[in-house]
């Protein structure tokens, strides 16, 4: 992640991003027959632009379609039309290069042929256009006489015309006209920014977070505030003020907005539009709300995918909604609006909405979330080829759940749906349920408790506890027990915390209930990666609060289940490395993750471990080896190409290598996401390579249920 | 104890009653014991968590890895660093910190660097690294 072709490739990407964007929402406007001024040269700048720099980093597939499509636009300069059947393959070739940067394969030779395709047509076109069009047809505007499939052989790009290599670079200043130059330099407004290492980011907000406790130890130090001096109780109250304003500044460098991701949708959701045969106008509202960087980087697939329901599922066949008196334009709406703590994110449509059958199901079993996230519902009578594939309503809601946030659904029959996904602003903040239990605070993600409840009288049936809500019986245990510590006898009157997760449901009893708070989540460290928890919390009291991961709780620990009050038998004073638990066969699988940048191996940390899984984390391939050669448990690693020591490739290598473990899958996740990279990351022997770039958990997760087959 | 080329500086303290030393390149600080939260599930070597600096440390019974009956109460923690992972290591109390000689070789447990005899008193070399890296393997 440190060298410098990386650091080129992560600017070449975030820059063609951008102009993919522009040049997307360019082609979109001209096809809604509202070319805006200046659209057609902003097209041809972007795409010189992206031919230049994809040379430069070595893409030379993405640099010959950028050439073919500078050709195109060329053509379309100089005789001042862009006849609306361009605006497919130009869209195909945008698409295909934004994909080609984020990692995936690029076929490049059809696309190059529809590109060749379009070129001559156009120009066939263009000599009758620049004669009669040159007074009657203004820029822009539509020539129905141009259709873009049409295909001339003999007009194709020659083959070697197909590959233009890295060298053709130099030409770019040659070949681009001055007042382009000048143009395109000012085209992106100069936005400076620091590039910080997010492990620094961190260590500042822990500090930050101490002095915030210093101040208010400070206040209780003091006694209360009423019997203080004015002036000192003013400046107390200034100071704690001051401190919590420095932590949310603290928090938000860690943020971006909703528009860094936002670029590709419009294009997608013409594309699912199209294919579905519906009439759809799409907007987004709130581009500029911010959110950790973490989580907007793994919140496009979701995205997608809700935007791809709601056009296949929500909005209805144009002669539907006029049977249903509606407008035969759907609008489907992306919006990001800040609510306190957390973000809404919200894809709304204004299609045919839930079945009366679903809003009936609705008010008998709990929320429309739960009732729609069960896996494998669908609104739509049937399965169409746009969203019955891929991840589910389900997925969507984990995904939420594991960032610490939830998934809410309103929606009425014929009336559209808003479906909601609120996550945390910044993923070092969750909001969190407290509890006591014996001296101790543990707290569990709000997302994940259904409810709590006072318990009168736990019943015991064949000594196990279990509890009546609702009239259902649920299993019930006591949280120390879970966790398999010790704790005194549960008070009287316990609370009951009934936490779901899993597709699992248990009610966790605790001894008092302290209530809802926003922590900042601190990791344990590697010492304690096994011993089941997300992290823990420093409360405004200075305490401690551990948060268990919710799986282990509804799972409970193999050594815990079964023999209450009977605590892990103690290991081996002088050996450390005896943990003195019998690892049983329910034990879910471990995965091992090697990355050394912490922020990314945090976050597939708490997502493997949000989806059951038991995760040891390494910071370096050298690490990984020495824990794969000691621990016989680990079914599958996941690694970072780019490591100290011995990278990721070396790693793959060397467990194909080692006999005992070379038939261990071996997942690498990466930001080098070129075709080369990939290449090489399979021949080391790995089973699955992923691009960071449009890093993706449900993939992830479905990548290792694949290979340890669980 | 002839003074030579591999003199090092130490931080000499007391375990369950016993003399060690620990190079003084391993350690970050000396602590008061602060509060204790302990972790359920955790290998039983490791005592619990404490804040520290604003972040979260775990603490570590170093008599139990050490294979000693402890019985004073730690008064201090000894903070050390290695690989990255910090954590807090209780003990009775410190007592110097002195230049000694280069220990011994061939000390029987895996977690000194050696042992030596200083002011007629033996003294095991602590390598609080390696205690850090084989908790590490064992909390995985």
């Amino acid at each position: 992640m440190t060298d410098p072709d990386t650091e080129l490739r992560e600017v070449f990407h975030e820059d063609v991003t951008h102009r993919l964007d522009e040049m997307e929402a360019a082609l979109l406007a001209i096809e809604a027959g509202d070319p805006g001024t200046g659209m057609i040269d902003s097209l041809f700048r972007n795409v010189h632009t992206i031919k230049g720099t994809a040379g430069m980093v070595g893409l030379g597939d993405v640099a010959a379609v950028a050439h073919a499509v500078e050709d195109v636009m060329a053509v379309v300069r100089d005789t001042g039309t862009f006849p609306p059947g361009l605006v497919d393959p130009l869209l195909h070739a945008t698409g295909a290069v934004r994909g080609r940067v984020n990692g995936a394969d690029m076929p490049v030779d059809g696309l190059l042929e529809e590109l060749a395709g379009a070129l001559t047509a156009l120009r066939k076109a263009g000599s009758v256009a620049v004669k009669a069009g040159a007074e009657t047809a203004p820029p822009g505007s539509a020539d129905p006489r141009v259709p873009g499939s049409q295909q001339s052989p003999e007009n194709r790009l020659s083959p070697g015309a197909l590959e233009v290599p890295a060298r053709a670079v130099p030409e770019v200043g040659r070949e681009l006209p001055g007042p382009a130059v000048a143009a395109a330099s000012r085209h992106i407004p100069e936005q400076r920014s620091v590039r910080v290492d997010p492990v620094k980011l961190d260590n500042l907000l822990d500090v930050i977070g101490e002095a915030v406790q210093d101040g208010r130890r400070l206040a209780h130090a003091l006694g209360p505030e009423a019997e203080l001096p004015t002036a000192l109780s003013a400046a107390l109250s200034a100071g704690v003020r001051t401190l919590e304003q420095l932590r949310d500044s603290a928090i938000r460098m860690r943020t971006l907005p909703l528009s860094a991701i936002a670029g590709p949708l419009p294009r997608a959701v013409r594309d699912f539009a199209r294919s579905a045969g519906k009439d759809v106008t799409f907007t987004v509202a709130g581009a500029d709300t911010e959110l950790d960087r973490v989580i907007l980087e793994s919140l496009a697939e979701p995205l997608t995918h809700l935007l791809r329901n709601a056009v296949a599922h929500g909005i209805e066949a144009p002669a539907d909604r006029e049977r249903a008196g509606k407008s035969p334009h759907g609008n489907v709406e992306l919006r990001a609006v800040p609510r306190g703590s957390l973000v809404e994110i919200v894809v709304a449509d204004d299609g045919r909405g839930i079945s009366p059958e679903v809003a009936d199901r609705a008010r008998h079993e709990g929320s429309l979330a739960d009732v729609l996230a069960h896996a494998g519902y669908s609104t739509a009578g049937e399965v169409t080829q746009l969203a019955g594939r891929g991840v589910g309503l389900d997925a969507v809601k984990s995904y939420t759940h594991s960032l610490g946030g939830a998934l809410e659904i309103r929606s009425q029959p014929g009336r559209g749906m808003e479906v909601i996904l609120l996550l945390p602003l910044a993923l070092a903040v969750m909001n969190v349920l407290l509890f006591e239990r014996g001296k101790a605070v543990f707290g569990v993600p709000l997302a994940v408790v259904d409810e709590v409840v006072a318990v009168s009288k736990p019943s015991s049936m064949g000594g196990r506890l279990s509890l009546t809500v609702r009239g259902r019986p649920l299993p019930a245990a006591d949280v120390a027990l879970l966790l398999g510590g010790h704790a005194p006898p549960l008070r009287h009157l316990p609370r009951a915390l009934i936490v779901a997760v899993l597709g699992r449901r248990i009610a966790v009893l605790c001894d008092a209930l302290i209530g809802q708070e926003e922590v900042m989540v601190k990791p344990l460290g590697p010492l304690l990666a096994g011993a089941g928890y997300l992290g823990a919390a420093i409360l405004s009291d200075g305490r401690i609060a551990l948060l268990p991961e919710p799986a282990v709780l509804v799972r409970g620990r193999p050594d815990a289940v079964g023999q209450p009050g009977q605590p892990g038998q103690p290991g081996q004073p002088g050996q450390p490395g005896q943990p003195g638990q019998d690892r049983q066969p329910l034990d879910p699988p471990k995965i091992l993750v090697a990355e050394d940048s912490f922020t990314v191996r945090e976050l597939q940390r708490i997502i493997l471990q949000t989806a059951g899984y038991q995760v040891v984390t390494a910071h370096d391939g050298t690490e990984a080896l020495r824990i794969i050669g000691r621990d016989a448990d680990i079914a599958l690693v996941i690694t970072d190409l780019e490591m100290p020591g011995l990278d990721g490739l070396e790693l793959t290598r060397a467990i194909r290598g080692n006999p005992a473990r070379a038939a261990l899958p071996v997942v690498i996740v990466t930001s080098r996401g070129s075709q080369e990279d990939r290449r090489r990351g399979i021949e080391a022997g790995a089973d699955a390579y992923m691009a960071k770039h449009n890093f993706d958990q449900h993939a992830l997760l479905a990548t290792v249920e694949r290979l340890i087959g669980r | 104890m002839a003074r030579n080329s591999s003199v090092g500086t130490y931080v000499r303290l007391r375990v369950a009653a016993e003399a060690y030393a620990v190079p003084v390149g391993q350690v970050l600080a000396i602590v008061g014991p602060g509060d204790l939260t302990a972790v359920p599930g955790a290998v039983p070597e490791i005592l619990g968590v404490r804040r520290l600096r604003g972040q979260i440390v775990p603490v570590i019974n170093l008599a139990l890895v050490l294979g000693l009956n402890a019985t004073a109460p730690s008064r201090q923690l000894l903070l050390a660093e290695a690989d990255g992972v910090k954590a807090g290591f209780t003990i009775e109390e410190v007592t110097s910190v002195s230049e000694l000689s280069a220990p011994l070789d061939g000390a029987e447990s895996g977690f000194l660097l050696g042992v030596m005899v200083s002011d007629g008193e033996p003294l095991g070399v602590i390598d609080v690294a390696r205690i850090i890296e084989s908790l590490r393997r064992a909390g995985s």
